[in-house]
């Protein structure tokens, strides 16, 4: 195992290279500004317009939907002794997901009221974390009747499907119009949030990550196995619910302000572990932190595609860079650091 | 007794064409050089006259498509002189159409004004029509609802037995549609909205006058139709102060623009105004980043269609990025989504297919305010 002063290392490495991509993404766009220019107004002497207001929130974004996804997705890993764990899995970007569906798609169905809300863009925010919410409710009631946890996966699994399946009839009804803002909702978006819609996302997002620090004990002890937690002293029931609170809300506001982000939160813990060797979480989770970040912020700067104007959707980006990624390294170390 | 029913009618149209052997030796005999209408603009139809019966052809239903359809339309009182063979066309139908079902609102408006709207006998979202007329035979129960265009409703369909189906489609799969032909009722694709111009889309009320035998009447209707787009046109072209416009908004944070050769830049090219994206050489819409379309628009004097979006702050609260435009700010922006039916269909999508001179009217009105005093818009409205 490495010592304490090789993560040192590893970790201001990361940092400096999380402040090169933070500024890489600022300064790369559609539109070419001169890094003179991209400094000022970054201090405030220049008043642009575009880094102000678009692209330093959107790197902002990045790094918030990076950072959350990849731990929710440590989270569940560890919470259900499960690699292919993620937040998806809990039926919580399911459930944003339905809530989402109902405002977009609903006026086709029930018209009337949905039909002046569906325009609002925090209907669609105040929708996804109330169906994440639901599910989430549904799920700890069901875990405290249920003690496995694979039964929990399951479950969750089966929420899924339930949403899907109520999303396909209402998308049935929905005009073109309707389909086609639900499907680019489905797609993800960093860059359409205001710095007042920063502030709120920040706020439950810091909520997060401070119920994840305080489990930080708990999830190393869960690596054991929940017998061997309980005879350890741990109260299961207590850390799992913490575990899970903390899962949905960086899932569920993250699903609820910029989309459902494809495979960051299922990969990034596992490019963490296969890099720093280790499954300790007071090391993992500040990397996959930092990874995640990271990951993202590359991610975003390849969708803008740089100096021509047109750009593509991230989740595509996510899955098309971050999926080779992940094989590569596997294959590369031959087994799964689990 | 429906499914009777509609053997009965296959059997008897079977039984009209076979017992017409005759004249067919005859029509061999004598025959007579095909006339060919030849359209002005549109180019995914066209109709061939033989002596006893028409050959309506459809050439680009829907984008990149390569199949070519072949109808044949035998005016009534030919139906006993006439002999073709079923395997040949696409489909075989008698005309003047007595019971009709189309599926886009762009097919209404043509049907009025060859004023044979009272033989539309179905639609597939009668919500969405808008036209006062139409309308009233719908709330009067003379039209049936038929569903959705993607999924229309088969049985009802059936049950109303239309001599023809005008469909649309995105491409060639609709099942639906596959099902309509097999139990014998022709589908006929139309294809208006492929064509690249305002004039060929509206040219297709020709395609609706052949199959009513108002050929004459459809030719009329569209040369005055052309003559007042033209007139107007004239009229624009002579200023010399071209507004700057920015169309579209963003889904998301890509923002979709109508490509330079598209016909709605057509229209705006038209109406002499210097749309920004005038010199982008693709058909259909461009996908561009909110950074690019800020850069260049953020001080255009218009902006026309942003999307969905109903009033100015409806366009705030998607995104705070859209009040920062000059048009924006000036309150300069139109749209035609206000323009509502009674029961919310939108007139634009139904009527400006068909009166694009309407349309570019409404484009002079809003970018040379000097120019066409008395004319009240028909579609775009300011957004308040």
């Amino acid at each position: 195992m490495p010592n304490t002063h090789s993560y040192k290392l590893s970790f201001s490495i990361l940092i400096l290279v999380l402040i090169l991509c933070f500024f890489t993404n600022i300064s790369l766009g559609s539109v070419s500004i001169p890094l003179r220019t991209i400094l000022d107004s970054l201090i405030g002497t220049t008043d642009n317009y575009i880094i102000q207001n678009y692209r330093l929130p959107k790197a902002i974004t990045a790094i918030l939907v990076g950072s959350g996804l990849g731990i929710s997705g440590l989270l569940m890993q560890t919470l259900f002794r499960n690699p292919l764990a993620g937040p998806f899995v809990l039926g919580i970007s399911s459930g944003a997901s339905l809530g989402v569906a109902l405002i977009i798609l609903g006026s086709g169905v029930f018209g009337g009221v949905f039909a002046t809300l569906f325009i609002s863009k925090w209907s669609v925010v105040i929708a996804a974390s109330l169906g994440s919410f639901l599910v989430l409710l549904a799920v700890l009631l069901v875990s405290s009747k249920v003690r496995d946890t694979m039964a929990i996966l399951i479950i969750g699994l089966m929420f899924g499907s339930i949403t899907a399946a109520v999303v396909s009839v209402l998308s049935y009804f929905s005009s073109a119009e309707q389909l086609q803002q639900y499907i680019f909702w489905g797609f993800g978006s960093l860059g359409n949030l205001s710095w007042n819609e920063i502030l709120i996302f920040f706020c439950i997002y810091l909520f997060g990550i401070v119920l994840t620090v305080v489990s930080i004990k708990a999830l190393n002890t869960f690596l054991l196995g929940e017998n061997y937690a309980k005879s350890l002293g741990l109260n299961i029931k207590q850390s799992r619910l913490i575990i899970i609170l903390a899962t949905s809300l960086l899932a569920g506001t993250i699903t609820a302000f910029a989309g459902p982000i494809a495979f960051i939160g299922l990969a990034i813990p596992h490019m963490t572990r296969q890099l720093f060797n280790t499954s300790n979480h007071k090391i993992l989770l500040p990397a996959v932190f930092l990874f995640g970040a990271i990951v993202m912020l590359i991610c975003d700067s390849i969708a803008q595609l740089p100096n021509s104007g047109y750009m593509l959707p991230i989740n595509a980006i996510t899955s098309l860079i971050g999926a080779p990624v992940v094989i590569w390294l596997l294959v590369r170390k031959r087994k799964m650091m689990f | 007794m429906l499914q009777n029913k509609h053997f009965f009618i296959v059997y008897f149209l079977l039984f009209i064409i076979t017992s017409c052997k005759e004249d067919k030796r005859l029509n061999r005999t004598l025959p007579s050089q095909p006339e060919q209408a030849k359209n002005k603009y549109a180019e995914g139809f066209s109709v061939i006259k033989n002596d006893n019966y028409s050959i309506l052809y459809i050439k680009n239903p829907w984008p990149k498509s390569e199949k070519h359809y072949k109808y044949a339309l035998i005016p009534k009182e030919n139906v006993s002189k006439v002999t073709l063979n079923k395997a040949n066309f696409d489909g075989i139908l008698t005309i003047p159409v007595q019971k009709i079902v189309v599926t886009s609102t762009t097919h209404i408006p043509a049907l009025e004004l060859l004023g044979v709207e009272e033989t539309l006998i179905g639609f597939p979202g009668t919500n969405y029509v808008s036209s006062e007329r139409t309308r009233l035979r719908i709330d009067n129960k003379d039209i049936r609802e038929l569903g959705k265009n993607e999924g229309i409703n088969t049985e009802v369909l059936l049950e109303i037995q239309p001599d023809l189906v005008v469909g649309f489609g995105i491409d060639g799969n609709n099942k639906t549609f596959e099902t309509i032909k097999k139990s014998g009722t022709p589908v006929i694709y139309n294809g208006d909205w492929v064509e690249t111009s305002p004039l060929a889309k509206a040219e297709w009320i020709k395609f609706f006058g052949v199959l009513y035998d108002k050929e004459k009447v459809a030719d009329s209707i569209f040369n005055q139709i052309e003559t007042e787009y033209l007139k107007t046109k004239a009229i624009a072209s002579k200023l010399t102060k071209q507004p700057t416009v920015l169309c579209g908004a963003m889904y998301k944070d890509i923002w979709y623009l109508p490509n330079g050769t598209s016909p709605e830049a057509q229209i705006l090219k038209d109406a002499n105004v210097n749309y920004l994206w005038s010199d982008t050489k693709d058909k259909g819409s461009i996908a561009l980043s909110f950074e690019t379309v800020f850069n260049k628009a953020k001080d255009a004097d218009l902006w026309l269609s942003p999307s969905y979006y109903n009033s100015l702050n409806s366009l705030k609260k998607a995104s705070e990025h859209y009040s920062e435009f000059k048009a924006f700010k000036n309150k300069n922006v139109y749209s035609f989504v206000n323009t509502t039916g009674k029961t919310g269909g939108v007139m634009y999508y139904e009527l400006g297919t068909a009166r694009p001179d309407l349309v570019l009217k409404d484009i002079i009105k809003i970018c040379h305010p000097e120019l066409l005093e008395d004319y009240q818009t028909s579609f775009f409205k300011p957004l308040e």
